[in-house]
């Protein structure tokens, strides 16, 4: 560009000199700070006092996205203040978008939280990297012991100390409303698959919702056929088992109602799911239980940062059944949820394992459970109401739940998005082979990596 | 070249004396004026930079970040990336990306300018006030309007196309082909640098005096030459400055790309430099080798840019 020639000699040159020379200071200097900003990633880790801080203070609590409802927050803050004289707590929400990033650089800051809630399944990132400030043998059994859900437990254990609990359990159930949908639940995945291809109508109704990103729900298709996502060899390596007979027979079926039974964006995330299904697009819809309170709720919100949903119309007849197995009863899902920690740069440990031990609370885990969540402690699960489809179709997938493979490695998977990427070239219809050879070839090198 | 960076960064070192005829003494005001500025970059641009020299010799790993001692690895990272041919598809893909960016601003943003100079006072607020608001949008906010508009289920484009044509265009995603992902970006990059470039080059051509011109065409020379051979002589530092750095704007994007790859889109084919080094560093935690590749990244931008600077140095040395 501006190769001109032809040189006119009208304009001062020194002044152009003195241009030039001005703009190349500011170009090295756009360079550089270029280079700032990628290079920032992370600022020094001071070593912070782990114990003995001041008695009172204010203990910051991270909680991610909007699942713990606003009685259990305020219950905790009132008890938390109430039993802790002169101390303060404070909730700060975070986004599950881009968690473990966030915690990567926060957690080692001299500015931490205290207590933090993360997935179950990122939470082996920070355990086996030193995120966590250790619970020892006396606090886990003081917090429920052998009562805390033992996969989930298993999920925050790292060379075997305890650093992250359980918090809660999220379930899948497959909702779905009964002026849409006029058939008894399918008993089988294989029937489920036919339905959900029946109630099809291209570009108008889907039969299933399936965004291309959504893994989750893909999981149980490949577990339910025999397959797996990795598995560990006796020499320490990992394998893949998306290319095996069942892992292949699995992503077959899922490409089939993501083709064929769904209208949903190829390429969409599963987000904001009550707007299509308010709209009376979606014949069976699985998701995790909470969605109930998002799709049976005012048109009008109640609160400013609501979400409208559609009480009088679809949301008013919610029905939900598990997802069924290949051969009948509860199909393995997917368990999600969280696990709860203590930063190990919390400035106030003490206070923020006053914080933890009410989040453990038979109390406040009753008002998770409330809200249809899967409390942490197993002898609580009887306070789910079961009274209706949604409750009963929850627990009943929860006791079936599977988790991904136990690895801190995990997370970088799902850091870097490996399995959206590949279910979305799934869902464009891509072949089945090559992306399952693909997926094994990506989770492996991570793995063992 | 390594001599610039420090040249902007390093304490008041002795002051580079002009050749030139007039001798001046030693400039204490101006080196004391600049010693804050040059205090803030050297704590907010210089320690990182070193920062992260120095950790592209590392194993720099999250436990790493929490305090444990980092192991020196030598020249490891840096061969890893350099035979790693998905780095090699990234760094094309985003120089690709970035030629394509910069040539459709550099012309659309020239375009504009010389219509901003051809029309009236009011008509010219209203452009100016239109690209002000387009150049001051966060390009967060920017992006996410933009995938709104582009939304497979709800969106005004799909929406509009489909009562156009009659054909059914919803759930058509416009972010699955990787062609059509990178159409949008240059869409929202395009959109959001040419107010810059369009404000500077109208500044530029509007100091060309008029009688020039119109000598000019009093010779003959119709409208594209004189464009060619008077105006783009006048601003050539001026477009050169822009290009440099539009250059460096487009190659380094962040935000635009990691906000449109959450809307839609296929990852593995989209990412480029920014993206691919904030994943490898922040999403998988291999800080090393992102500061590594962050290091060759502002070797190749520094090579691209003091190539045309000297340039256009030499041309007006001659």
């Amino acid at each position: 560009m501006g190769a001109a020639t032809h040189r006119t000699d009208i304009t001062g040159k020194t002044e152009r000199n003195d241009f030039v020379r001005k703009n190349r200071l500011v170009a090295v200097t756009a360079a550089a700070s270029m280079t700032m900003a990628l290079g920032a990633c992370s600022s020094g880790a001071e070593a912070g006092d782990g114990d003995g801080g001041p008695a009172t203070g204010e203990v910051r609590v991270w909680l991610v996205g909007t699942d713990t409802p606003d009685e259990a927050r305020d219950y905790l803050k009132k008890t938390f203040e109430e039993q802790n004289e002169g101390s303060t707590l404070v909730i700060e929400e975070q986004a599950w978008d881009g968690l473990v990033d966030k915690y990567t650089t926060a957690l080692a800051g001299s500015d931490a939280p205290d207590v933090v809630e993360v997935g179950n399944t990122q939470a082996s990132a920070f355990t086996s990297n030193g995120y966590f400030s250790e619970i020892t043998a006396e606090e886990f059994e003081e917090l429920g012991g052998s009562d805390l859900l033992p996969g989930f437990v298993e999920a925050g254990d790292w060379e075997g100390a305890h650093y992250a609990l359980p918090y809660y359990a999220g379930s899948r159930a497959v909702f779905y409303s009964p002026q849409l949908v006029d058939a008894e639940p399918p008993a089988t995945l294989d029937e489920y698959v036919e339905t959900a291809k029946g109630l099809y109508d291209e570009g108008k109704f889907s039969g299933v919702w399936w965004p291309g990103q959504d893994w989750y729900n893909a999981l149980p298709f490949i577990w339910e056929n025999g397959g797996y996502i990795a598995e560990q060899a006796d020499d320490g390596t990992w394998e893949a088992g998306f290319s095996s007979e069942g892992g292949i027979a699995g992503l077959t079926q899922i490409q089939d109602l993501m083709l064929n039974a769904s209208n949903a964006p190829k390429d969409g995330q599963e987000t904001d799911l009550q707007v299509p299904f308010c709209e009376g697009k979606i014949g069976y819809l699985s998701a995790p239980t909470w969605i109930q309170w998002s799709i049976n709720a005012p048109e009008e919100p109640e609160t400013e940062d609501g979400v409208p949903g559609c009480a009088s119309t679809y949301g008013g007849d919610l029905e939900a059944f598990a997802l069924p197995g290949k051969d009948g009863g509860a199909a393995q899902v997917f368990a999600g949820g969280s696990n709860i920690a203590i930063a190990q740069k919390s400035e106030h440990r003490d206070l923020a394992y006053e914080a933890l031990k009410i989040m453990l609370s038979d109390e406040y885990q009753s008002i998770l459970a409330g809200i249809g969540l899967i409390p942490a402690k197993v002898s609580l699960a009887g306070e789910v109401p079961q009274d209706t489809s949604i409750g009963a179709a929850g627990v009943e997938a929860a006791a079936n739940a599977k988790l991904t493979p136990a690895t801190p490695k995990w997370a970088d998977v799902e850091a870097q998005t490996v399995l959206q990427t590949q279910f979305t070239r799934l869902a464009n219809g891509e072949d089945v082979e090559q992306v399952a050879a693909d997926l094994d070839a990506e989770i492996e090198s991570i793995l063992n990596g | 070249m390594s001599s610039l960076a420090t040249e902007a960064a390093a304490p008041p070192a002795p002051a580079p004396t002009p050749p030139r005829p007039r001798r001046r003494r030693f400039p204490t005001v101006p080196w004391l004026l600049l010693s804050g500025s040059i205090l803030i970059l050297g704590v907010l641009t210089g320690y990182p930079v070193v920062r992260m020299l120095v950790m592209s010799f590392q194993e720099y790993e999250r436990a790493q970040v929490m305090g444990m001692p980092a192991e020196w690895v030598g020249l490891d990272n840096y061969v890893a990336i350099l035979t790693d041919s998905g780095f090699w598809e990234v760094l094309g893909r985003s120089i690709v990306f970035m030629v394509v960016a910069v040539t459709l601003t550099m012309v659309l943003g020239t375009l504009v300018a010389l219509l901003m100079m051809r029309l009236g006072r009011k008509m010219r607020l209203l452009v100016s006030v239109g690209l002000l608001l387009a150049w001051s949008m966060p390009p967060l906010s920017s992006t996410t309007i933009w995938g709104w508009i582009f939304d497979t289920e709800y969106g005004l484009v799909n929406n509009l196309l489909t009562r156009i044509t009659g054909d059914r265009w919803f759930g058509h995603s416009w972010l699955l082909d990787p062609l059509g992902f990178f159409t949008i970006l240059t869409f929202i990059i395009v959109w959001g640098a040419i107010p810059f470039v369009a404000f500077t080059m109208y500044a530029g051509l509007s100091q060309i005096p008029g009688e020039v011109l119109e000598a000019a065409q009093l010779d003959g020379a119709g409208p594209f030459a004189r464009f060619r051979l008077v105006m783009l002589p006048y601003v050539r530092t001026i477009v050169t400055v822009l290009v440099v750095l539009s250059m460096i704007w487009d190659l380094k994007v962040f935000p635009q790309v990691y906000a449109l790859q959450d809307i839609g889109g296929d990852r593995e084919k989209t990412n480029t430099i920014g993206v691919y080094i904030y994943q490898m560093g922040m999403g998988q935690g291999h800080f090393g080798m992102a500061s590594a590749i962050a290091f060759v990244f502002v070797a190749i931008m520094l090579l691209l840019s003091v190539y045309y600077v000297r340039r256009t140095i030499k041309e007006e040395e001659l």
